[in-house]
């Protein structure tokens, strides 16, 4: 599974041994080295990328051919590539994934060209360290983001419900929604969808108790009475019918389209704020974005600015400082930044960012000004997270939420089991 | 019938006396062997290869990012003795075949001779039965389904008529996996189209002789056409079984890959697959794979063993 | 045994002209139902390829409230290849498909159904074993192997198999079949002297009409409607298949152009649709007109 012949060659022949000869001889990198960058997105995306790609290679020389996927599709085929031995010099990286292609290899750690081809001076710090994976630079973030909560405007003054504010708390779910359900719009909205499995509201809930989902060293940075608690605190929720029911809820299978916000079950939803848009072309209704509740009133410190997505350099790329010049570009460009816009998030390079603020749009507009302006609801940067962590979101926390929503499990079951099933899952992992 | 001989033109078997082994082989073996050819290239060439190399990685760690490392049984033990999953999926998928199957079958003959007689209009009818199967695993399935089987979906609105208030199917987990059955029986065009074609192969005359022989149509369906048609029955009953086995796209699409509700429609190949390319264990979705290869194979030669009790070939 | 067909078989030919028209009329009447319900998920793709985007989801009403054909124009070329391309790549891909299937697993078929030779059931049974193994373990190994051969990136992975009878289902499909032909025939046909090459072409094939017309509309439409293979093995826009860049349409992290996929989806049903009928006659021909006589 390691032969070294890159696809390249087979491509293009003999002049991509010509090519490949250059690389060793003259500078690390030769003009007219072709790059090859993966992304997930859709084709508004992929226009912004290639439009970018165009204005690289007649700024540097080097081409970069680029292929994009939706999400769903594109883990498989870059684990195929990867194994294959064929991974792209660029990759677009999420969050959840960095850690377990970092630790493998499959991506490169970038230190090295920090101050050469890649200039990250004024680069937001929590951005940085968010790329950071044991302490070595492995993802450029090309966005800030952070968690938020939607709201459909219209359905809150159809109930003549005053919509929650920056100051809203985990009460206000309790009063604020027995107001809306007694209200019955849309044949039975309920004022919330149930988010009891939804991985970044119970971090932000348990950070602003001075806890966390996992700790520095990658144990579960929580107890089974935590989690027991929140358990509870969803079923009082559910028992006072201020969320959607479980079966409603279990029809939420990820995609935007399945969601309660759009299914027009729910006027409240738990999500991230580069959604926003994407979500306001599916719904009728105006969106508008707030924090996730409190747990009290004054307390806060649950949100960060976690980066949206990240490039990252092919652990097996034959063109690394190539393509952390394209990555430069791509940060850095002005009339890149043009181009790009906000599409993957708020640029991380204030001189950049200072170029897109004036083009946006509302939806956009409203993203940018509730990133840039979190106040006191930032905490500190989590840990990057243990690589199992996806597993023990997708696998345990969903399935769990769902048997306790459903009746099959007592919260006070479901707080032991949880820390059981995780401990076991961290350990095989590690 | 002795072991056939077809002269393939060579005079080598014509010569008299003492046929060489070498002939004999050549006469006996080589035509089939010969029509075989592209399939041993391809078996050999493309087939075989990946599937020992899956075979070998059952019995590794392989994250799909770093080489595999040697890990014995590890994965089999696992799986037999610390993998609620495992046995969560089997059920599922068990639950499915055994409803599944059946089911379908039964409808898609029941459709074919329905189909298969001289009525007007055929070709289109057929063709919008089999429009569902063209659907494949489209995205529009998902939407559909929730459309028909969400709580405010058609069913329920049915119901509601007669006063009875539905859950909502899709995303109960005591019903979920049903959706999916009713979904696998809906997309019944293929072994529609199968036993057609089967039905298509009676030949007519062997009705019209029943027929003056005074045989009614009900003697006809027993006598003539359901041995007649044993062959294509046990094609599909066999292949049916296997690829609802291995089902995994409908249960990919309508649970986006989850297996959701609480694991109610957690198929065995979907739980493969998010262990292979969800989790990187691409070593313990391949035992996984074997796994499933061995029951699958024994219930395969299960069946060809009791085939000769009831399955008609016609040599 | 569901008992509708049944029922039907008992009516004898001395039914009373009534009782006839009351069956035929009351079959129209069931087929009629039934085919609305096959229907449903089209029509239901039909209208929301007209509807306004922010309607598909929310609107429980199959009518759309204006209708407008723009999702066609701005799906078509809503990607940075126009779907002409895709279209004629899933043609390119599927046509010899077919024409690979039909003949290599024909070929196999023959051997196995008609041929005596050492190790046949060993062979049968090794063939039914690659249709057990679950896709996803093979993927990889596969991916490798077709890297080897510098095939990653063009549509060999995808038809070169075909060609070499790799689908066991339709081999062993048509196994079947073929021991369904009366063995007098190529008995008598070598007493006249044909070999196995000639039984086959001249007596196989032709009597095999309905099963070879299965064939050719299932890999059809298997291959048009597979993405897994596409997905691995093709990089470029430009060598998409339909259904590849049908999936490229929808990203559920973003925006997705959701009018722009469902009026692409509905004419890529539009070739398998007409592919099915055309040789659907294939399956109704048959055996009745060859004039075979027992």
């Amino acid at each position: 599974m390691t032969f070294r012949i890159g696809r390249r060659q087979f491509l293009m022949g003999s002049s991509a041994l010509m090519a490949a000869g250059a690389v060793g001889a003259g500078p690390a990198w030769a003009q007219g080295t072709n790059l090859r960058l993966i992304f997930w997105g859709g084709q508004n995306r992929a226009d912004r990328t290639y439009g970018v790609a165009d204005l690289y290679q007649a700024a540097s020389g080097n081409s970069v051919e680029g292929e994009f996927l939706a999400w769903n599709d594109y883990w498989p085929k870059l684990a195929t590539q990867t194994a294959g031995g064929n991974a792209p010099d660029i990759i677009q990286m999420d969050y959840r994934y960095i850690v377990e292609y970092a630790k493998r290899n499959a991506i490169a750690p970038l230190d090295e060209f920090v101050g050469g081809a890649l200039n990250l001076d004024g680069f937001d710090q929590d951005q940085l360290d968010g790329g950071k994976v044991d302490g070595k630079l492995y993802g450029i973030s090309l966005g800030a983001n952070s968690v938020a909560t939607l709201i459909n405007t219209v359905a809150f003054s159809e109930a003549g419900v005053e919509p929650p504010n920056r100051d809203w708390t985990y009460e206000d779910i309790l009063t604020k929604g027995e107001a809306f359900s007694k209200a019955n719009v849309r044949g039975g909205m309920k004022m919330m969808s149930d988010a009891s499995g939804t991985e970044p509201m119970l971090d932000n809930w348990l950070r602003q108790k001075g806890l966390s989902l996992y700790t520095a060293d990658g144990k579960l940075g929580f107890g089974a009475d935590e989690m027991t608690e929140w358990f509870k605190m969803w079923n009082d929720f559910r028992a006072a019918g201020v969320i959607v029911a479980p079966d409603a809820q279990a029809l939420d299978t990820g995609p935007l389209e399945t969601t309660m916000l759009v299914a027009g079950k729910a006027a409240l939803m738990p999500s991230n704020s580069n959604q926003l848009v994407g979500f306001q072309a599916l719904v009728p209704d105006r969106l508008d974005m707030v924090g996730y509740p409190r747990l009290a009133p004054g307390v806060g410190g649950g949100h960060y600015r976690k980066p949206s997505m990240f490039f990252s350099v092919g652990g097996s790329s034959a063109n690394k400082e190539a393509a952390a010049s394209f990555l430069n570009f791509f940060i850095s460009d002005p009339e890149a930044a043009k181009i790009l816009g906000v599409e993957r998030g708020i640029p991380c390079l204030p001189a950049t960012r200072e170029i897109v603020a004036p083009t946006l749009d509302e939806a956009n507009q409203i993203a940018l000004n509730f990133v840039a302006n979190l106040g006191d609801l930032l905490g500190p940067l989590p840990p990057s997270p243990p690589a199992a962590a996806g597993e023990i979101d997708i696998s345990l926390l969903r399935t769990l939420s769902q048997e306790v929503a459903f009746g099959a499990r007592s919260p006070e079951d479901a707080g032991p089991y949880f820390v059981n099933e995780a401990t076991a899952i961290l350990n095989r992992a590690s | 019938m002795t072991a056939r001989s077809f002269e393939t033109g060579t005079p080598a078997g014509e010569r008299a006396g003492s046929p060489s082994l070498w002939s004999r082989i050549w006469q006996q073996d080589a035509p089939g062997y010969l029509f075989l050819l592209p399939w041993f290239i391809g078996f050999f060439g493309l087939t075989l290869g990946p599937m020992i190399s899956s075979l070998y990685l059952s019995f590794t760690h392989f994250d799909l990012l770093t080489a595999p490392r040697w890990a014995g049984l590890d994965n089999y033990v696992r799986m037999f003795t610390n993998d609620p999953k495992f046995s969560a999926s089997m059920r599922v998928t068990m639950f499915f075949v055994i409803f599944s199957v059946p089911l379908k079958l039964a409808f898609a003959l029941g459709v074919a001779l329905l189909l298969n007689r001289g009525m007007k209009g055929l070709p289109l009818y057929r063709a919008l039965f089999y429009l569902p199967s063209l659907l494949g695993a489209s995205v529009a399935i998902a939407i559909l389904w929730r459309q028909i089987f969400a709580g405010d979906g058609l069913v329920n609105k049915f119901l509601a008529l007669f006063g009875i208030i539905g859950p909502s199917w899709i995303s109960n987990p005591n019903y979920s996996l049903w959706t999916l059955i009713v979904l696998s029986i809906w997309q019944f065009g293929s072994p529609m189209i199968i036993f057609l074609a089967g039905l298509r192969q009676i030949p007519q005359d062997m009705y019209e002789a029943a027929s003056l022989d005074g045989a009614s149509k009900w003697r006809q369906f027993w006598k003539i056409t359901l041995p007649l048609l044993t062959p294509v029955v046990f094609f599909n009953a066999i292949i049916q079984t296997i690829e609802a086995f291995k089902s995994f796209t409908p249960a990919f699409i309508i649970s986006g890959g989850t297996g959701n509700p609480i694991n109610s429609t957690l198929f065995y190949t979907l739980y493969l697959y998010q262990e292979a390319f969800g989790f990187f264990r691409m070593g313990y979705a391949s035992a996984l794979a074997w796994v499933l290869l061995a029951l699958v194979a024994i219930f395969t030669a299960f069946s060809f063993l009791t085939s000769k009790y009831w399955v008609h070939y016609d040599d | 045994m569901t008992d509708a067909p049944m029922k039907l078989t008992v009516v004898g030919a001395e039914t009373p002209l009534w009782r006839k028209r009351a069956i035929s009329i009351l079959s129209h009447a069931a087929l009629i139902g039934a085919s609305i319900l096959m229907l449903y998920p089209l029509l239901w793709m039909l209208a929301a390829s007209f509807r306004p985007e922010n309607e598909i989801f929310t609107s429980a009403s199959i009518i759309p409230s204006e209708w407008s054909i723009d999702a066609y124009f701005r799906g078509w070329n809503g990607l940075r290849t126009s779907f002409g391309v895709f279209f004629t790549n899933s043609f390119i891909i599927s046509i010899l498909s077919v024409v690979g299937n039909v003949l290599a697993c024909s070929l196999a078929a023959f051997a196995f159904a008609r041929l005596e030779f050492r190790g046949r059931r060993l062979w049968f049974a090794l063939m039914l074993m690659t249709l057990m193994l679950p896709y996803q373990v093979t993927l990889i190994p596969q991916y490798v192997l077709f890297r080897q051969l510098g095939w990653v990136d063009t549509f060999l992975p995808l038809i070169v198999p075909k060609f070499l009878a790799a689908d066991a289902f339709f081999i062993f499909l048509m196994v079947q079949f073929f021991r369904g032909i009366p063995r007098e025939l190529d008995e008598a046909a070598m007493m006249d002297g044909a070999g196995p090459w000639r039984i086959y072409w001249k007596i196989m094939l032709p009597l095999s009409t309905p099963v070879l017309a299965t064939a050719a509309i299932f890999t059809f439409i298997w291959t048009w409607d597979d993405f897994f293979g596409p997905l691995i093995y093709l990089n470029q826009m430009r060598d998409y298949t339909v259904m590849l860049g049908l999936r490229t349409f929808t990203d559920s992290t973003g925006t997705s152009d959701y009018g722009g996929l469902f009026a692409m989806s509905v004419l890529s049903l539009v070739p398998i649709f007409l592919f099915f009928l055309v040789f659907q006659r294939m399956l109704i021909e048959g055996i009745a007109t060859t004039g075979m006589k027992r």
